[in-house]
């Protein structure tokens, strides 16, 4: 099986390191080696029909910059020259236009090859277009990681939950918010908080994508589509960001022993992201970088999950256990 | 719900209170107690309570702590189910825009109850206002909701909702 790695930033360096972690194990559940054929950054790219040693390839990055020698301007040609049946898309996300996440994956799905995706932009402006492609070229084309990185959301409703009717998702998807309020929880302001979230690296340098819910929106698009069967885009979302909470604010939710939390909300009439009263000790109420959700379906009732949003191994783990469904659909 | 019972006790000293602790030993919330005198039946005297409790367990524990203290339960009756909800709204907001806000959410819903808290002044120009509201159907919540996220949007005004 051959993989190719389309972004080799944290996520992409992240899921190298666990590929070779993980190789003897998947060697012998499959009898066969995976070989990462090649991989591509902004700017560079390297090929090896052979394959290439994941680790060498992050040991490259972090010494140079770079994953490549070779430069390009155009990423499908760089997969057109590429001999691989896996593309595995973990590029910088365009939630305004998709970007070149999204000509990657639509791309590699022309071609007929099985995609795996964190990518939330193409996902959020383009889902339904992508999975009809897929279906359309027969192809498996898996995101996990794109909704609360390492906790199971999507395949859980889709697989585990077959056979429920999936009544409403609702939960924390966004780790950087969550870390905010729950600090002003304590007493801090705002914008105190948002400088202490960057400089441990929670928030990026521009937090709006994080703190106007522009990237809960994203995730609740992605529910909606994959788990509801809607045919809805980001524009769709009814978005609230937490920018005008203010100390008071919390206090007063504090006095009636309620927090406020950045809550998405997903039905099959329902799609919302907004700041949200939640009483303490609701499953919601959880405090620091955790995502969490909560399904509720008509046999299970009330299911919740919670886990790390974010981060290089994390989202890798996402990325791997897609990698596994997949192999194991081709071994069936 | 909120639940209105006409109860029949012995009029003895201590009665009337030992009909209305049961209430509070479920966890219910006594709304209004009248105690009626005139109308005695048997040597017992009437009591008709309205309370509120949140589940039927709560309720049918109630009614079995009652016939246990030979409480003569006649009518249990009024019984409809309330659903609460806590909206904050937070901005350049007053004591009379939220009372005009509620005049018209009326309107719209059926509102059982309103209460409404202020936070005290804070270093900004924005206030908090948080009304807490019941109702009688998830409808009225529904209607509301919408009443207010719209009204809110059109001034500038964050709202938040409970879950």
């Amino acid at each position: 099986m051959r993989v190719f790695i389309c972004g080799f930033g944290t996520v992409g360096q992240g899921f190298a390191e666990v590929l070779a972690r993980r190789m003897d194990f998947l060697e012998e559940r499959y009898g066969c080696p995976i070989l990462v054929t090649g991989a591509m950054d902004s700017k560079t790219y390297v090929l090896d029909r052979n394959g290439l040693d994941p680790l060498d390839l992050v040991a490259t990055k972090q010494r140079t910059g770079r994953v490549g020698e070779d430069e390009y301007s155009d990423s499908t040609k760089v997969l057109d020259q590429a001999a691989y049946d896996i593309l595995v898309e973990v590029s910088p996300t365009d939630i305004k236009t998709g970007g070149a996440g999204l000509r990657n994956i639509t791309h590699a799905l022309e071609n007929r090859k099985d995609v795996i995706t964190v990518n939330k932009g193409p996902l959020a402006l383009k889902f339904n277009e992508l999975i009809t492609l897929a279906r359309r070229n027969k192809c498996k084309f898996r995101f996990e990681g794109s909704v609360g990185g390492a906790m199971p959301i999507i395949n859980l409703c889709r697989e585990n939950l077959r056979g429920e009717k999936i009544e409403s998702i609702r939960g924390i998807f966004n780790g950087t918010c969550n870390f905010i309020l729950s600090k002003m929880d304590k007493g801090q302001p705002f914008d105190q908080v948002l400088k202490e979230a960057q400089q441990m690296g929670y928030a990026e340098t521009d937090p709006t994508n994080d703190i106007e819910g522009y990237d809960s929106a994203c995730k609740v698009a992605i529910l909606a589509n994959s788990v509801f069967g809607r045919n809805v885009t980001f524009d769709d979302v009814k978005i609230t960001g937490i920018t005008g909470i203010t100390e008071e604010a919390i206090a007063l939710a504090a006095s009636r022993n309620m927090v406020i939390r950045l809550i998405g909300e997903v039905s099959e009439t329902k799609l919302e992201v907004g700041p949200r009263l939640v009483p303490r000790g609701h499953p919601l109420s959880i405090s620091g970088t955790l995502n969490t959700a909560q399904i509720i379906s008509d046999l299970a009732g009330p299911i919740t999950v919670s886990g790390r949003g974010a981060g290089r191994t994390e989202t890798a783990s996402a990325i791997l256990s897609d990698l596994i469904s997949i192999m194991d659909e081709r071994t069936e | 719900m909120i639940v209105n019972a006409e109860l029949f006790v012995k009029d003895l000293p201590g009665q009337l209170v030992g009909s209305i602790e049961p209430i509070s030993l479920v966890d219910g919330n006594i709304m209004g107690v009248m105690h009626d005198r005139e109308r005695i039946v048997n040597h017992r005297i009437c009591v008709n309570i309205t309370f509120e409790v949140e589940e039927q367990r709560q309720l049918e524990e109630l009614m079995r702590i009652w016939k246990s203290k030979d409480i003569i339960i006649s009518k249990i009756g009024s019984v409809y189910q309330t659903y609460t909800m806590d909206y904050l709204l937070i901005g350049d907001i007053d004591a009379p825009y939220i009372e005009g806000l509620i005049n018209k959410a009326s309107s719209i819903a059926k509102l059982d109850a309103v209460d409404v808290r202020y936070s005290s002044k804070g270093k900004s120009s924005r206030r908090t206002g948080m009304i807490s509201v019941k109702t009688r159907s998830e409808e009225d919540l529904d209607r509301l909701d919408e009443f207010l996220d719209a009204e809110c949007r059109k001034s500038d005004i964050t709202y938040v909702r409970g879950v």
